[in-house]
C-alpha cells in the first residue's frame, strides 16, 4: 500500500465516500462498513435497497406492546441456541465423560457457568414466554380463520419447546437427570398403544443408559434446532401473510400505521433488553447445582425434577391428585382443539364466555401450579456417600475451633503407658 | 449302646436309601393297611404309607438331599407292608431329648461321615459343655432345647437357607422363642427381655435392617451349640474377636487392667450387653460419671475426651458439608474427597483410641482431623466467594441494560411528539 500512496489515496477517497453515503440511513452505518465488501455487489443485486425496504414496511396500527411476548419467546431460542451451541463445544455426550465435561464447564471454561446457567434459565422462561404468548392469541381470539393454521403451528412449536426441556435434562448425566429421564420415560411407556415402541426407540436399552444418552443429544442438538427453526419460519412466514390480528375492540382502519424501523425497533430493543437482563439475573442469583454424578444402581432419596412442567405437574399431582392432573391435560388438549371448532367470527371476549372461562382456569391453573410446585422443590446435592459415624449433629461445637490446652489436672494420672503396666496390679 | 445300634442301621442303609430319594413317587404299591395319596411305597420310603404328615421331609431339606431317609434315624422296615413288621428291628420311634443329641451326634460326631460335607464334628462335645447340655444330660430337664429344637425335625435346612431356624436373622427369634418366656424364664431367674434390647441394638440394627450378616447374632457372642454366658474377665475379648483395634487400645489402658482383675464388666460397663449401644459424642462425660460421679478427679477428664471428640465430630461433618458444597459449585472434588478419607481415618481412631484414655493421643488426633477441616472449608469459602464475585456481573448488567431501555424510551418519545407536531402542521 505505501508504495502506491496515489492507490491507498483514492482508496480512502472512496472509503470516505461510502462512509458519508451511508449517514442518511442511520442503521445501515454498520452495513456500510461490511458493504466495503458488498457495494460492487449492491449495483447488481440490491441488497441495501431491499434492506431499507423491510425497514420501512409499515405494520398494522394494531402491532404494540401485546405482540411483543412471541418476540420474547424467539429472542429466549436465539440466546438458547447461541449458549447450547458454546455449551456443545464443550460438552462429551458420552456416560464417561458427560459430566466431568459439565463439571469443566461450569468450573474450568471462563463464563462457562454463565452459559450453563443462562441456557438453564432461558429453557425454563422461554416456556413461559410460549405460554404468554399464547393466552395472548386465545383472548385476542388471532387464532380465529384465516389465523387457524398458525395456532396449529404454535402449538407444535410449544411441544418442541416441551422435547427440547425433556431431552435436554438428561444431558449432564447426574443422579438428578438421570431418575428423572427414567422415572419420565417409565410414565410415558403407559401411554397406551403408543407408549411401549416410542420408549423403546427413545431409551434404546432396557435402562437408561450410554445408548439412551446419544438419542437425547442428537435430539437435543440437530433434531429438534432444525425441526423448530422449520416451524419457525413457516411461523414467521404466515404471520408475514396474514399481519398482526386486528384488535378486537375498536375497528380503526383510517389509519395507516407506523413504519417498523425505529417505531417497533425501538420497542423491540426495549423488551429484548429486559429479557436478557432477567435471564442474565435469574442465571446469576440461582445458579444450578451440579448434582451427584449418575449412579444407574441407586437412585437418590429425593428426586424432584426442575423444570417448569415438572414443577406444574408435581404441585397438580400433590394438591388435586391424578384425577386432577388428568382433568388438567384435558383442559390443555381442549385448548389446543378449540381453533378447529371455534371458527365463529365473534371475537368479543364479553361474547366468548366459555372460552374465556376455560382460558382463564387454564392459565391461572399452570401459574398457581408452578408457583406451588416451586415450593415443592428439593435439591438431592449430598455427593459423598459417605455417612459420618456419628448421624447427629453434636452441640456446643463451632467447626475448626481451635482445641484448649489439656487440663493439668487430668493430665498426670491417666497418661496411657504409665497405666498399661499397673494393670496387673491390685 | 444305642449310638452303637443306630450306627450300624444307619451305615447300612445308604445303599437302600440313597437312590431311593431320586426315584418317582407311587410305584407298585403292595397292599397297605391304608393307602393315602401322594404316600409313597417303596422300599426305602414305606413309612410314609402310613405316616404321610411327614412325606415332605422326604424330598425336602438337607437330609433328603444326601439321601437320609426315615430309617436312618428311626429304624425298622421301609419295606414292610405290615405295622410290626414295619416296626421291627432296630426300630427307635420317637427318641427323647438326650437320645436326639446321641443320634443326631452318631453322625455329626463322626469325622468320616462328616468329611463329605466339610463339616465340623464337635457339636455334641460342645453341646454338653454347654448350659443346655449341662441340664439336659446332668439333670434330664426337658425344658432345655435339643438339637431338633433349633435345627428342625424332620425337614432340617442348613444354616445358609432362609428357611432355617438358624439362618442369621432367624437366630435371635429362635432363641427368644425360650427365652422371651416368662413362666419359662422365670424358674431359672433369666431375663426376658434380651430380644427386645437386641433389636434396637447397634448389632441387631445391623442384622435386621442392614442384613449385614457379619453383626453378631445370639451364638456370636454366646457360642452356637457351647452356649454360655461370658463371665466377667471374659467380655472384652469376646467383644474383642470383632473389635480388634479397640480392645488392644483398651486392654493398655487403665479400664482394661480394671476389666482383667474383676472389677469391671469390659466393654459392658459404658455400652451393656445385649442392648450394645454407642456412647453419642456429647454424652461421653455422662457416661464417665455414672461410675466415678461428677465431682470426682476423673471428671474434667472425661469432660476434655468428651470435648475433642464432640470437636472432632463437628469439624469431619463440616468437612463433609465443605465437600458437598464444591461438588454443588461444579468443582472437582476428588483430591478434596481424598482428603476429607485421611481426615475420616483418622477421626475413626478417635473413636478406637479413646479406648486406652489418653488424652495426648486424642488430643493428636482431634488436631489433625480439625486441620484437614480447615483446609477444606477454606477451600470451599473459596468457591463460595467467587460465585458471589459472579453476583457483580449484575451491576453492570443492569446498568447497561437500563441505560438501553431509558435511551430507547426517549427515542420513541422524541419520534411521537415529531408526528405529533408533523400532524398538527399539516391540518
Amino acid at each position: 500500500m505505501s508504495r502506491d500512496p496515489k492507490a491507498a489515496r483514492e482508496w480512502f477517497v472512496r472509503l470516505w465516500a461510502d462512509l458519508k453515503a451511508s449517514t442518511d440511513a442511520s442503521l445501515l452505518v454498520i452495513l456500510r462498513f461490511v458493504g466495503l465488501l458488498y457495494g460492487p455487489l449492491d449495483t447488481r443485486l440490491p441488497i441495501g435497497k431491499a434492506f431499507r425496504k423491510a425497514l420501512r414496511h409499515r405494520l398494522s396500527p394494531e402491532a404494540g406492546w401485546r405482540q411483543a411476548f412471541g418476540g420474547i419467546a424467539y429472542l429466549l431460542f436465539i440466546i438458547l441456541v447461541v449458549t447450547g451451541v458454546l455449551l456443545s463445544f464443550y460438552y462429551r455426550p458420552s456416560t464417561q465423560e458427560a459430566y466431568q465435561s459439565i463439571q469443566h464447564i461450569v468450573s474450568g471454561v471462563s463464563f462457562g457457568w454463565l452459559m450453563r446457567d443462562l441456557h438453564v434459565w432461558a429453557a425454563n422462561l422461554v416456556v413461559l414466554g410460549a405460554l404468554l404468548h399464547m393466552a395472548r392469541v386465545f383472548f385476542g381470539a388471532a387464532y380465529k380463520p384465516p389465523r387457524e393454521t398458525n395456532w396449529i403451528v404454535g402449538v407444535l412449536l410449544l411441544f418442541s419447546v416441551f422435547a427440547f426441556g425433556a431431552t435436554g435434562y438428561l444431558l449432564p448425566w447426574d443422579q438428578w437427570s438421570y431418575w428423572t429421564v427414567t422415572e419420565g420415560l417409565d410414565i410415558l411407556a403407559r401411554t397406551p398403544l403408543v407408549g411401549g415402541w416410542l420408549v423403546r426407540i427413545l431409551r434404546a436399552d432396557p435402562i437408561v443408559s450410554g445408548a439412551t444418552l446419544s438419542r437425547f443429544f442428537a435430539i437435543h442438538v440437530i433434531v429438534l434446532p432444525w425441526l423448530v427453526l422449520g416451524l419457525l419460519a413457516l411461523h414467521f412466514a404466515l404471520v408475514r401473510k396474514h399481519g398482526v390480528a386486528p384488535r378486537v375492540s375498536a375497528n380503526r382502519t383510517g389509519r395507516t400505521g407506523v413504519p417498523f424501523f425505529p417505531y417497533h425497533f425501538l420497542r423491540m430493543v426495549i423488551t429484548g433488553t429486559l429479557v436478557v437482563a432477567v435471564a442474565l439475573t435469574a442465571a446469576l442469583l440461582f445458579p444450578r447445582p451440579v448434582a451427584a454424578p449418575a449412579n444407574p444402581a441407586q437412585p437418590p432419596g429425593m428426586l424432584f425434577s426442575t423444570w417448569i412442567l415438572a414443577d406444574v405437574s408435581r404441585a397438580l399431582i400433590y394438591y388435586l391428585g391424578g384425577w386432577g392432573f388428568g382433568a388438567f391435560l384435558l383442559l390443555g388438549a381442549g385448548m389446543v382443539l378449540l381453533p378447529i371448532f371455534d371458527r365463529s367470527p365473534e371475537r368479543r371476549l364479553r361474547r366468548r364466555p366459555i372460552v374465556a372461562a376455560l382460558g382463564v382456569l387454564f392459565f391461572l391453573t399452570f401459574a398457581t401450579a408452578w408457583g406451588a410446585g416451586w415450593r415443592l422443590r428439593s435439591i438431592p446435592t449430598t455427593t459423598s456417600g459417605e455417612l459420618t459415624p456419628f448421624q447427629k449433629q453434636p452441640t456446643g461445637a463451632t467447626p475448626g475451633a481451635p482445641l484448649p490446652s489439656i487440663a493439668p489436672a487430668s493430665r498426670p494420672a491417666t497418661s496411657g503407658s504409665d497405666t498399661t503396666n499397673s494393670g496387673g496390679a491390685p | 449302646m444305642l449310638t452303637a445300634l443306630l450306627t450300624a442301621t444307619f451305615v447300612a442303609a445308604p445303599a437302600a436309601g440313597r437312590p431311593a430319594a431320586a426315584r418317582p413317587a407311587g410305584r407298585t404299591a403292595p397292599t397297605l393297611p391304608a393307602q393315602v395319596p401322594g404316600a409313597t411305597a417303596d422300599t426305602a420310603n414305606g413309612c410314609l404309607a402310613c405316616h404321610a404328615a411327614q412325606r415332605r421331609a422326604a424330598t425336602e431339606g438337607i437330609h433328603a438331599e444326601h439321601g437320609v431317609t426315615c430309617v436312618s434315624c428311626h429304624g425298622g422296615d421301609p419295606a414292610a407292608v405290615t405295622l410290626p413288621r414295619g416296626h421291627s428291628g432296630h426300630f427307635v420311634g420317637t427318641p427323647d431329648k438326650a437320645a436326639t443329641a446321641e443320634l443326631c451326634g452318631s453322625c455329626h460326631s463322626d469325622p468320616d461321615r462328616m468329611r463329605e460335607y466339610g463339616l465340623p464334628t464337635g457339636q455334641l462335645a460342645q453341646f454338653r459343655s454347654s448350659k443346655h447340655g449341662q441340664l439336659l444330660f446332668g439333670q434330664h430337664n426337658n425344658d432345655v432345647p435339643t438339637c431338633t429344637d433349633c435345627h428342625g425335625t424332620h425337614i432340617i435346612y442348613p444354616p445358609y437357607d432362609a428357611r432355617s431356624r438358624v439362618y442369621p436373622t432367624n437366630i435371635p427369634g429362635t432363641c427368644a422363642s425360650c427365652h422371651s418366656d416368662p413362666k419359662l424364664m422365670a424358674k431359672y431367674h433369666i431375663r426376658t427381655d434380651q430380644f427386645a434390647q437386641f433389636r434396637n441394638s447397634a448389632h441387631g440394627v445391623a442384622l435386621f435392617q442392614d442384613q449385614n450378616f457379619a453383626a453378631p447374632t445370639c451364638v456370636g457372642c454366646h457360642g452356637a451349640h457351647s452356649e454360655l454366658p461370658p463371665t466377667v474377665t471374659e467380655i472384652a475379648s469376646v467383644c474383642g474377636r470383632c473389635h480388634v483395634l479397640v480392645e488392644q487400645e483398651f486392654a493398655k489402658g487403665p479400664h482394661g487392667a480394671a476389666a482383667r482383675a474383676g472389677k469391671l464388666p469390659g466393654c459392658l460397663a459404658c455400652h451393656s450387653n445385649h442392648g450394645t449401644e454407642r456412647v453419642p459424642a456429647d454424652s461421653i462425660s455422662a457416661t464417665c460419671d455414672r461410675c466415678h460421679g461428677s465431682d470426682s478427679q476423673v471428671h474434667q477428664f472425661a469432660v476434655d475426651i468428651q470435648h475433642r471428640v464432640v470437636q472432632a465430630t463437628a469439624d469431619i461433618q463440616s468437612a463433609e458439608r465443605a465437600i458437598d458444597q464444591m461438588a454443588a459449585a461444579g468443582e472437582r472434588v476428588g483430591y478434596y474427597r481424598f482428603r476429607y478419607k485421611s481426615g475420616l481415618t483418622y477421626f475413626r481412631e478417635i473413636a478406637q483410641k479413646q479406648h486406652r484414655l489418653n488424652l495426648d493421643t486424642l488430643d493428636d488426633l482431634a488436631r489433625r482431623v480439625r486441620s484437614v477441616s480447615i483446609d477444606l472449608d477454606s477451600r470451599a469459602k473459596g468457591t463460595q466467594e467467587s460465585r458471589w464475585e459472579h453476583k457483580l456481573l449484575l451491576l453492570p448488567v443492569w446498568f447497561l441494560s437500563l441505560s438501553a431501555v431509558v435511551l430507547a424510551l426517549l427515542a420513541l418519545r422524541g419520534l411521537r411528539k415529531r408526528d405529533r407536531d408533523s400532524d398538527s402542521s399539516e391540518t
